[in-house]
C-alpha cells in the first residue's frame, strides 16, 4: 500500500474548501527523500542489500536516510524526547532484525513507516491502560473542553500558525486524538488507512480528527488569547 | 444547512464542496470563519513533520544492539583484509610466470633432473598463487556480493570455467612437467584468475 506525500499542504488554504481533501498522492509510494540521481549515492536497493550481508555503514545509511521522519512521527505522537528515542530506536531494530526478508526498496519506507506507528501504538496503549480502543483513548478530553476564560472566541486565527505553537497545542490533545491527526494531517494517511492500523472504523477516523482539528483550534486560540493579554497587562 | 448539521457535515466529510454546504458556508460568517481557520492549521500541520532530529544516542544503541545479535557483521573480518592479502599476493603471478620459465631452461638444460622435484616445483607455483596467498572463491563471491551484487552469477560462472581451466592444465603438467606448452596453459589459467580477482576488487588490471 503506498503511502501518502506532503505536496498538498502548501496548496491547502483556499477559503471554502476543506483542504485535508486536497491532498496529492503520487504513485511512487516512496517516504524518502527525492530520489537520488543515478550513480551518486548507493541506492536504497544496494543498501540493503549490503545491510543484508552485515554490512554496519549499510545499516547507518539506512538508519540516516529514515531516521528524520520516523523520529518525528515518535516525537508527535509521545510529545516526549526520551520517550521518542526509545521508540524510533526499536522500530528500526526491529525493522533490521527482518532486513533479511526484505525484496523491494518501497518495501522497506513502506514497512519502516507502518512499523514505526505500531511500535508507537503500542507504546501508547501500554501506557494508558492495557488494550484500551482508540474511543476510550480520546475519551478523557472529549468532556473537558478547554477553557475560555481569556475571550478565546473573539481571537480569530489569522495569519500563520507557529510551528512551535502548533506543536505544543498537538502535544496537549488527548492521546487518541494526537494519533488521528499526527497520522492524518501530519503523516498524510487516509482514514481508510488509519482505520486499519487503529482498528477502528473510517467514520470513527474521521470523527475523531475533526474533533482534533476543532480541539486544537480551540487550543490555539486560547493561547493567542493568553499572549495577548499578557502583552495588555505587561 | 443550518449551523450544526455544517458542523456534522465537517465531522463526516472531509470535503465542503456540495452546494448546501457552500450556501450555507457565503451566508455564515461564523462557520466560514471556522472552515478557514480549520484549513488554517490543516496547512500548518505539514510543517510538523520531519522537524526534529534524534540524538546521536539512538544511532549508538541500535549499532551496539545489532552487533550483540550479530546482525553487523563483526568488522567485516575478511573483506577488510580481502584486499589487502589480494594486493599482497598479486606478485605471485608474476613471479610464478618467471620461475616456470626458470624452470622451463633450467629442466631442458637438466634432462636428467629428477622426475618427482620437477613436478613438486611446478605444483608449488599454482598454490602460491592460491593456497598460499590464502585467497579463496568464497571470499571472491562474498566480495562481489558486497560490491556487485547484480554481477554474481556471471562471477560465479566465470570463476567455474576459470577453475576448470586450472585442473585441466595442472593435470596437464602433473602428466608431463616438461611440457613448455601445458606449463604456459597453468599459468594463463592462473593469469584468467587473478584477472578476476582484480576485477572483483575493482583494480587496474596487471
Ligand atoms: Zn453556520
Amino acid at each position: 500500500m503506498p503511502l501518502p506525500s506532503h505536496q498538498s499542504h502548501a496548496n491547502s488554504t483556499t477559503q471554502t474548501t476543506y483542504a485535508a481533501s486536497q491532498r496529492v498522492r503520487p504513485e511512487t509510494g516512496d517516504l524518502t527523500e527525492p530520489r537520488q540521481q543515478q550513480g551518486a549515492e548507493p541506492s536504497e536497493a544496494d543498501l540493503i542489500q549490503r545491510a543484508k550481508l552485515g554490512d554496519a555503514e549499510a545499516f547507518q545509511a539506512l538508519y540516516d536516510k529514515h531516521k528524520r521522519r520516523v523520529y518525528s512521527l515518535c516525537l508527535r505522537m509521545t510529545a516526549n524526547t526520551a520517550e521518542a528515542e526509545d521508540l524510533a530506536q526499536e522500530a528500526f531494530l526491529q525493522l533490521y532484525r527482518k532486513i533479511a526478508t526484505f525484496r523491494g526498496e518501497s518495501a522497506f519506507s513502506t514497512w519502516l513507516h507502518r512499523l514505526s506507528v505500531n511500535v508507537v501504538l503500542m507504546h501508547l496503549r501500554k501506557k494508558s491502560l492495557p488494550s484500551v480502543s482508540l474511543e476510550e483513548m480520546t475519551q478523557g478530553g472529549e468532556e473537558e473542553s478547554p477553557k475560555k476564560d481569556f475571550g478565546a472566541d473573539d481571537v480569530a486565527l489569522t495569519g500563520s500558525i507557529d510551528r512551535m505553537q502548533l506543536q505544543r497545542a498537538v502535544e496537549s490533545l488527548p492521546p487518541g486524538y494526537r494519533m488521528i491527526f499526527v497520522l492524518h494531517d501530519i503523516e498524510g494517511y487516509e482514514h481508510n488507512e488509519i482505520a486499519k492500523i487503529a482498528g477502528c472504523s473510517i467514520g470513527n477516523s474521521k470523527s475523531q480528527l475533526h474533533k482534533a482539528r476543532m480541539k486544537l483550534r480551540d487550543l490555539l486560540k486560547m493561547n493567542r488569547a493568553e499572549k495577548a493579554g499578557k502583552s495588555r497587562v505587561g | 444547512m443550518t449551523c450544526v448539521e455544517l458542523h456534522q457535515s465537517l465531522a463526516e466529510q472531509e470535503d465542503v464542496g456540495s452546494w448546501e454546504q457552500r450556501t450555507h458556508l457565503r451566508e455564515c460568517p461564523a462557520c466560514s470563519t471556522l472552515v478557514r481557520e480549520l484549513n488554517l492549521i490543516v496547512a500548518a500541520a505539514g510543517q510538523l513533520q520531519e522537524a526534529d532530529e534524534p540524538s546521536p544516542r539512538v544511532w549508538n544503541s541500535i549499532e551496539a544492539a545489532l552487533r550483540q545479535e550479530g546482525l553487523i557483521r563483526p568488522q567485516r573480518p575478511f573483506v577488510s583484509s580481502f584486499g589487502a592479502r589480494w594486493g599482497a599476493a598479486r606478485w605471485l603471478v608474476p613471479a610464478a610466470a618467471m620461475l616456470l620459465l626458470a624452470l622451463g631452461i633450467y629442466m631442458r638444460r637438466e634432462s636428467q633432473a629428477d622426475h618427482a622435484a620437477q613436478q613438486a616445483l611446478v605444483t608449488s607455483m599454482g598454490n602460491q598463487v592460491a593456497s598460499q596467498s590464502d585467497l579463496n572463491d568464497d571470499e571472491l563471491m562474498q566480495e562481489v556480493a558486497e560490491n556487485e551484487p547484480a554481477m554474481k552469477t556471471q562471477y560465479a560462472e566465470n570463476l567455474r570455467q576459470v577453475n576448470e581451466s586450472i585442473r585441466d592444465a595442472q593435470g596437464l603438467v602433473n602428466e608431463s612437467p616438461n611440457d613448455a606448452d601445458a606449463r604456459r596453459s597453468l599459468m594463463d589459467a592462473y593469469h584468467q584468475k587473478s584477472m578476476l580477482f582484480e576485477m572483483a576488487m575493482d583494480r587496474p588490471l596487471p
